[in-house]
Order: structure tokens, then sequence, then C-alpha cells
């Protein structure tokens, strides 16, 4: 316990005494194997509510797999395994008990690659709100534009709810995805890499739209481009060969971090 | 130095023979492939006749084929009709459950021997399946039906549906399942309401496929829906085909049968050659939208 | 108080959905995998009602109907030779022929031809591929058996032959062993055992050709590169790295061709006379298991009807081994491909 607090659980630990905020998912020791590969070596953090906690690192240092391990959308493949506790809200959500529908209504997610399914615009937003509640016609439409709102699309879709998604820009439908992940109402939205294959406006346009969720979501963000990190988070986790290296306000990372591979990898050392 | 030139020329020498002989084979290749065409074409329009459409095959060479488009009409519908969900589904269960596990892959491997079983075996196993235990129950004359026959083609149709749903499905790329998963949408909605469909073009074309080959078959017909000179709409009836037809009246000795046989396999043909080039006109749309 | 009970109700709602959910999983993956299931009983259910109507001939005649070549519907004795027999070599001809001529087509596209007449080629040949079989019996029946007869049939007798038109044996007939027996016939006609292989071939040529270019396409470019940065030719570089490379494949899509020359019933019925006796001359008529089938099994009763049964059976676990080896060949490249 003592090594898992210097590599820094509790953000608010190096700079200030005060919590910057309640705590929304604590992880607790937690491990992740690949078919006998051990990818994520005892992770401990707690990631506050109503913030922007963005995790960076080089490729391969598990960031993604960290973040997929949220909302067990890991599960879907063979021969993956984690093992420790993530505590959202006073319980387990690796407990096997824990219901699948209620995690994923809870945790929302946001793909590296923008994966509209196959439907009109509308249908895209409505189908998983769908699954979870009956809503009238008229509620239905309330929410779908509430969504596509938030999410910054609606002045650009209203007058095409009716057509294909797949026929909007990459940005549009990255937005579209955050619409559909929103729409649900959950209380952690996880975003893998939004902006990855998005063109520099469009990048943009996703980081103003983070920054606006944040008073209603707690964000967890994996990227790769550290600027990015420094931007659109209010707290940053760097993470090296399934560790965590250091977890710290982001400020903080950026231009006092207090291990050296973290300061090697923000100068641009290496990775 | 000469016996290196010697070498080059030798090689040389070897490499024209070959590279020649493998043009002579494919312009032999083609031109065979093409007299078949030719010959069809000639043979199939000049015995083409308004009446080959309204008349039925009971007038004999003052007949046409109407009875045996209708019935070749129904007996392939009742096979994709029957292949289609079974087809898709299999399909799905290969792509999406079974990837991976040696069930999966061993019903993958079969699935590929069952395209290129012999397609008579097939007919007598619907044979014993269905007309015998129909026969039997009925007590008089083979039970011979329109329903037999669509059974026997399925089972010739339903391979190919598998084989090109499970291949369409393993393309879509998998954020989308996990897109869908992180909603909270369950595995079987998912399956059906997203991949089905964003799959769809390559399955219509796995479907077309399967009907242009079934179009074609003939001999599971012969011992399940046999035949009939009559028209009728009723599969539980004996039921012409337009194969079936070709068949008997390209072994018959009359000259005008030879006709009607060849305007028919020029009809079938040209049915086949469409479906063929509709399916591949579908997924190369769909590889259009997609990128 | 009331906003408790109202998550604990959402919360109960949640957790009945996620049931109904997972038993509507479990439900649909059952039903996909006895979908999938279907398959594996197609080709049970074939072999077992084969072998099931086949019983009394096999029954009644042993072992002894494999070896026996005798067809006498009037004594009710069956053998299976004959039919056997011309299954097989109808096959072999048709693989004789269509094999080097599917390389060539194979090398041509792949490797020679320029790239525009590529892809027009080998759609025109692999939309031949899908033509119905009856079609091809239809053309060997009219238009090339009457021209095999006319024109292949005599050069052949009376140079190969041993029963030539004018009684004078050539040089080949009587001094090569074989060779006359093979070619010599006193029948008029072009059905033949021969003819029927040349049509098969024509049929199962674009099957080849396009499996053959597919695992040809297949070859790293970097490998052939390579030996052509080495100086090697074109036919060098098809002989010495792409047929090595591709061996087996290119041998299954061999054997998946002779699956379906061996189990083809029209373009063989049509154009191999049905004849059932055994003899040792391919220009004589013939019959393979699929003709005999399609030809008597309407009017057969009893133990004739059997007897065709008890070949289906024969032709059906033939077909099954010879096209288990032809996928399982072609998996090699797959899995080579995939390391």
């Amino acid at each position: 316990m003592t090594e898992s607090a210097a590599a820094g659980i509790h953000p608010q630990s190096a700079a200030t005494s005060a919590p910057i905020a309640p705590t929304k998912l604590k992880v607790r020791d937690l491990h992740f194997y690949y078919d006998g590969f051990h990818a994520l070596k005892g992770i401990n953090m707690d990631i506050p509510e109503k913030k922007v906690t963005a995790i960076i690192g080089p490729s391969g240092c598990g960031k993604s797999t960290l973040l997929r391990i949220f909302n067990r959308i890991y599960a879907i493949y063979p021969k993956l395994e984690a093992k420790g506790e993530i505590v959202l809200d006073d319980e387990n959500i690796l407990d096997a008990s824990y219901s699948m529908n209620r995690l994923r209504s809870k945790v929302g997610m946001v793909f590296q690659k923008p994966v509209p399914f196959p439907m009109t615009i509308f249908e895209n937003v409505a189908y998983g709100i769908r699954h979870h509640e009956k809503l009238s016609r008229a509620d239905m439409d309330i929410r779908v534009e509430q969504a596509l709102r938030s999410a910054a699309l609606w002045d650009e879709v209203k007058d095409k709810l009716k057509q294909s998604a797949l026929g909007l820009s990459g940005g549009q439908q990255q937005r579209l995805c955050i619409a559909r992940g929103i729409a649900l109402k959950p209380e952690v939205l996880l975003l893998d890499e939004p902006t990855s294959a998005l063109d520099p406006i469009a990048t943009g346009r996703i980081e103003q739209l983070v920054e606006e969720l944040k008073s209603q979501y707690t964000i967890v963000i994996v990227t790769h481009n550290m600027q990015q990190a420094a931007r659109c988070s209010d707290l940053t986790a760097f993470m090296y060969l399934g560790e965590l290296i250091e977890f710290d306000r982001t400020e903080q990372i950026f231009t006092k971090p207090s291990k050296k591979q973290t300061e090697d990898y923000i100068t641009g050392r290496f990775g | 130095m000469a016996s290196s030139n010697f070498l080059y020329t030798h090689r040389r020498i070897k490499n024209i023979v070959a590279l020649t002989l493998s043009m002579c084979a494919t312009l032999v290749g083609l031109l065979f492939l093409a007299w078949i065409l030719w010959e069809t074409l000639r043979q199939g329009i000049g015995a083409l006749h308004p009446q080959l459409f309204t008349k039925i095959t009971a007038y004999g060479e003052d007949g046409g084929l109407a009875n045996a488009m209708v019935g070749s009409l129904i007996v392939n519908l009742i096979g994709i009709l029957i292949a289609t969900p079974i087809g898709v589904l299999a399909g799905t269960w290969l792509a999406e459950y079974a990837n991976g596990t040696r069930l999966g892959e061993s019903i993958r491997f079969l699935n590929d021997i069952l395209l290129s079983a012999p397609s008579i075996v097939l007919g007598l196993f619907v044979y014993t399946i269905i007309v015998l235990p129909t026969t039997a129950l009925t007590s008089g004359s083979t039970t011979f039906s329109g329903w037999a026959g669509g059974l026997a083609l399925a089972l010739i149709a339903l391979p190919v549906i598998v084989r090109t749903s499970d291949e369409m499905l393993r393309l879509v790329p998998s954020t989308l399942r996990e897109a869908a998963l992180s909603l909270g949408i369950p595995q079987w909605k998912l399956t059906l309401q997203i991949l089905v469909r964003a799959a769809r073009s390559g399955i219509i074309t796995g479907v077309l496929l399967a009907l242009a080959r079934i179009s074609g078959e003939t001999a599971p017909l012969l011992f399940t829906s046999f035949g009939n000179n009559y028209m009728t709409f009723n599969p539980s009836d004996k039921m012409s085909s337009l194969p079936q037809v070709i068949y008997q009246y390209a072994n018959d000795p009359g000259d005008a049968m030879h006709a009607i046989a060849w305007a028919g396999a020029f009809v079938l043909t040209m049915f086949v050659l469409l479906l063929s080039l509709a399916s591949r006109l579908v997924l190369s749309r769909n590889k259009v939208s997609h990128d | 108080m009331q906003a408790n009970v109202g998550a604990v109700a959402s919360t109960l709602a949640q957790e009945a959905r996620a049931h109904r959910d997972a038993r509507h999983d479990r439900l649909f993956s059952w039903v996909l995998k006895g979908c999938a299931l279907l398959v594996l009983a197609c080709l049970l259910g074939a072999a077992g009602a084969t072998l099931w109507g086949g019983r009394h001939a096999f029954g009644t005649f042993g072992w002894h109907f494999l070896v026996s070549d005798t067809w006498d519907p009037s004594s009710d004795t069956y053998g299976a030779l004959v039919p056997v027999y011309g299954t097989i070599a109808t096959s072999l001809i048709a693989l004789l022929i269509a094999v080097p001529v599917s390389f060539g087509i194979a090398l041509y596209l792949s490797e020679v031809a320029p790239p525009w007449l590529r892809t027009p080629v080998a759609s025109a040949i692999e939309l031949l591929a899908g033509i119905p079989s009856i079609i091809y019996g239809m053309w060997g029946l009219f238009i090339f058996a009457p021209f095999f007869a006319d024109h292949i049939k005599p050069w052949l007798t009376n140079y190969l032959g041993n029963k030539p038109d004018d009684g004078k044996l050539s040089w080949v007939a009587q001094h090569v062993p074989f060779v006359g027996k093979l070619f010599g016939s006193d029948y008029p006609f072009g059905a033949s055992v021969l003819t029927a292989g040349m049509v098969l071939a024509v049929m199962i040529i674009p099957f080849i050709s396009s499996v053959m270019r597919e695992v040809f396409q297949t070859v790293p470019s970097r490998l052939k590169e390579s030996a052509y940065a080495l100086g090697s030719s074109t036919w060098e570089v098809v002989w010495d790295i792409v047929l090595p490379y591709t061996r087996s494949a290119v041998i299954g899509g061999i054997f998946l061709g002779l699956g379906r020359a061996l189990g083809e019933t029209m373009a063989v019925t049509f154009v191999l006379g049905n004849a059932m006796t055994l003899s040792a001359s391919i220009l004589d008529p013939g019959a393979s298991i699929a003709s005999t089938i399609a030809n008597q099994f309407s009017e057969a009763a009893g133990l004739q009807k059997s007897t065709l049964m008890a070949l289906a059976f024969l032709l059906f676990v033939v077909t099954f081994i010879v096209l288990l080896i032809a996928r399982w060949m072609l998996r090699q490249l797959a899995h080579k491909e995939g390391r």
C-alpha cells in the first residue's frame, strides 16, 4: 500500500491537502491478463467525480486496456481476465453478480473510430435508450434532441434525422457516438482516443465538447496526444509498461512531474 | 563466356515457350467457354417464340415452357425461403459465437464440403426423408412434390448462404460490436439488428448466388419434384421445372423438342448470368459505400 | 426517502431486464447453434439415407458388389464396377486436360497478361463457373459429341486404336502397350468416356483456374520481387517461387475440381452413352454413378433401387474424402498466411 501511495493514487496528495472532488471510481490492486500475458500490474487510482481524467503513456502501456475494464467491454473476448477491484458508488463492478446492463447504463463509452450503427441518425441515438427505458414518441423525440444538443450536433443534423448516419462526416459521426452514449444518462463517460481518426478542426470541437460535458459527467479520456491531455483534462495519469507511474493534477504533471519517467515522456525523450 | 551465353539463351527460350503456352491455354479455355455460350445464344434465340411463355409442356412440340418456368420459380422460391433464414443464422453462429472454437471450425469445414457435395445424393436424401414417408402414408402412387424439390434445393443453397453470411459478418469491424455492447444492448439484438444489417448487402449477395446455383440444378429434382406436364401452383403436387424439362426434351428424338430445350437453356442461362451479375453489383456498391 | 424508493425500483427493473436479456441471449444462441448443426445433419443424413437405402444391395452382394461388372435387371444381379470405373475414368481424363489448362490460365492471368486485361478475363471465367451444368451437357450432346465423332474420333481410332476403319494397324497401336486397346472402338457415335471427360474438363476449368489464380495472388510480392531482382525469368519465378509456396493449395484446388467432376450428373449423363458394359476403350460408351442413378432411379424398384442407393452412398463417401483432402490442403495455405 505504501508503494501505491507513492505512485500517487490520490491526486490531491502531492499538490494540495484538500481533495479535488469526491471519488467516483476507486481502482484497487487491479491486474489484467491477456491469454497469460500480465498487461496491468497492480493499478491503484481514485478517479474524482465530474472531472476530466486523462490517461497518457506510450502505446502498449495499457492505457486503453485500463479504460476497457471500466465498463467490462473486454469481457466479450475470450482468454482475458481482470483481477482486483473497481468500486463505482460502493459496489465492485468486477463482481460477477454486478449486472452488465446496469454497468453499461452507468458507464458510457466512445471509441477511437466513429462507429455509427447502420441506421438513421435519430435511430442511432434512440436505439440505446429504447433498450433501457420505455418512452412515448414525444418523450423520445425530446430525449434524442437533448442528447444531440449536448453533443453540439443538433443544429447540423436537425433537418436530416431520418437520413443514414453513414452519410455524416467523421467528426459528426464521432459527436453522434457521444450523443448516443450520453443519451443513456450515464454517470461516467469513457473516451478511448476519441479524436485520433479526426482532423484538427473536428478535434477542436470534440475537446470543446468534453469541456462542456464535465459539469454533468465523470470523464475518463485516453489519449496519445499530450497537448490534448494538457488542454482538456483536470487530472492526468501517466502509465508505462502496465504500471501507473504517476497520477496528479494536470498542471502538476506537465510542469513539475515527480517521477523521472514521466518527465522523460512529457519532454519527448521516449514514446 | 560462351557457355554462360548458351545458358542465358536456353533460359530465355524456356521462358518464352512457357509463357506462350500459358497464353494458348487461356485462349483455348476461353474459346471453349465462348463456344458454349455462343451455341446457347444461337440455338436458344433461334428457337425463342412467344408461346414458350404462354403454353404448357403438355402440348409437346406445339407447346411451351410456361408450367416449367412457373414450377421452377415456385420450387426455387421454396428452396431459398427455407435456406435463407437457416443459412444466415448458422453463418451468424459461426462468425459471432463459435469463431475459434473447435465445433465452430469443424462445422465451417464441413460446410465447405457440403458446398461441393454431389447434388444428386442430396436429392436422394430428400427422396428418402420426404417422398418415401409421404408415399407410405398415402399408400398409393409415389408422392413427388414441389415441397420435396424445394427442400432438396434448400440443402444445396444452404452452404452457399452459410459461407457468405459467415464471411461477411466476420468483415464487420469489431468496434461496432463493442459500441453496441457498451450501450448495454444484448447480444441477440446486437446481432440481428446491427451486425446483420451492417453485413446486409454481403448477405444478399450470398442469397443471390445461392439462387443462381439452385436455379440450374437438375439432378436433385428428378426424384423430388419429378415433373408435371400441366400448370400447377400447388407445391403439394408434382411440379415441373425448367432444367428437368430441358433434360427430358434433349433426350427426346424429335428436333422440335430439341429446339424448345435450347430455348429453355437460353432462358435459364440468361437468368443465372443476370443473377450473378446482380450479386456482383450489390457487393461492389456495398464496398464503395463502406469506404 | 421517495428518491430512494425510486432508485430501488429502477434497480429492480434493471435486474429484471438483465435476467430477461440473459435468457433471450441463451435462447438465441441455442437457435443459432441448432441452425449450424443442421449443416452437420445434412451430411450425416445424406450418408445415412443412402446407406439405409442401399442396405439390401450391400447385404445381397457383399464385397463382391465392388468388383462385379454385371448389370442385369432381368436376373436382378448388379455390380458397381462399371459405374465406378466410368466415374473414375471420366474424372481422371477431365483432370488430365483441365489441370494444365487451368494452370496456364492462372499463370497468364496472374503474371503475364497486361493488368487491364486481368480483371475482365478473370471475372468472365468466374461468371462461366456459374453456368448450370445442364448447359454444358446440352452443348456436349448436340454440338461437341457430333463434332467429336466427325473430327476427333476417326483420327484417334485410325492412328492410335486397334480397330481402325481400314483394318491397317498403326505403328503406335502395334508397338506401344495398352494404347491400341485404349483407343480402339467400332462404336460409331460421339458419346464415350473420353467425350464425357472432355466436357467435364471444360466444366471444371473455370473452377480450378479461379482457385489457382486466387492462390497465386496470395504469394507475397516481396518474395517474387526478390527473385526477379536476382534476374529470374517469369517462368522461373512461377516454377521456383510461386508453385512451391502455394503447392498444398494448388493441390487442394485440383482436388476441389476432382470432387466436382466425380459428383457431376448432368454434364456427363448426356455424353457418356449409358452403356452398362465394361470396355477397355475410352472411345466406347460407359456409365458413371451419377448418370446411372439419373437414368434408372425413377423406373427402378426393389433390389435395383437399393443398388442405386448403394452406388450413391459410394459416390458420397468418395467425394467426401476427396473434398476433405481438398479443403484441408487449401487450409494449409490460409494458415501459412495467418502466421
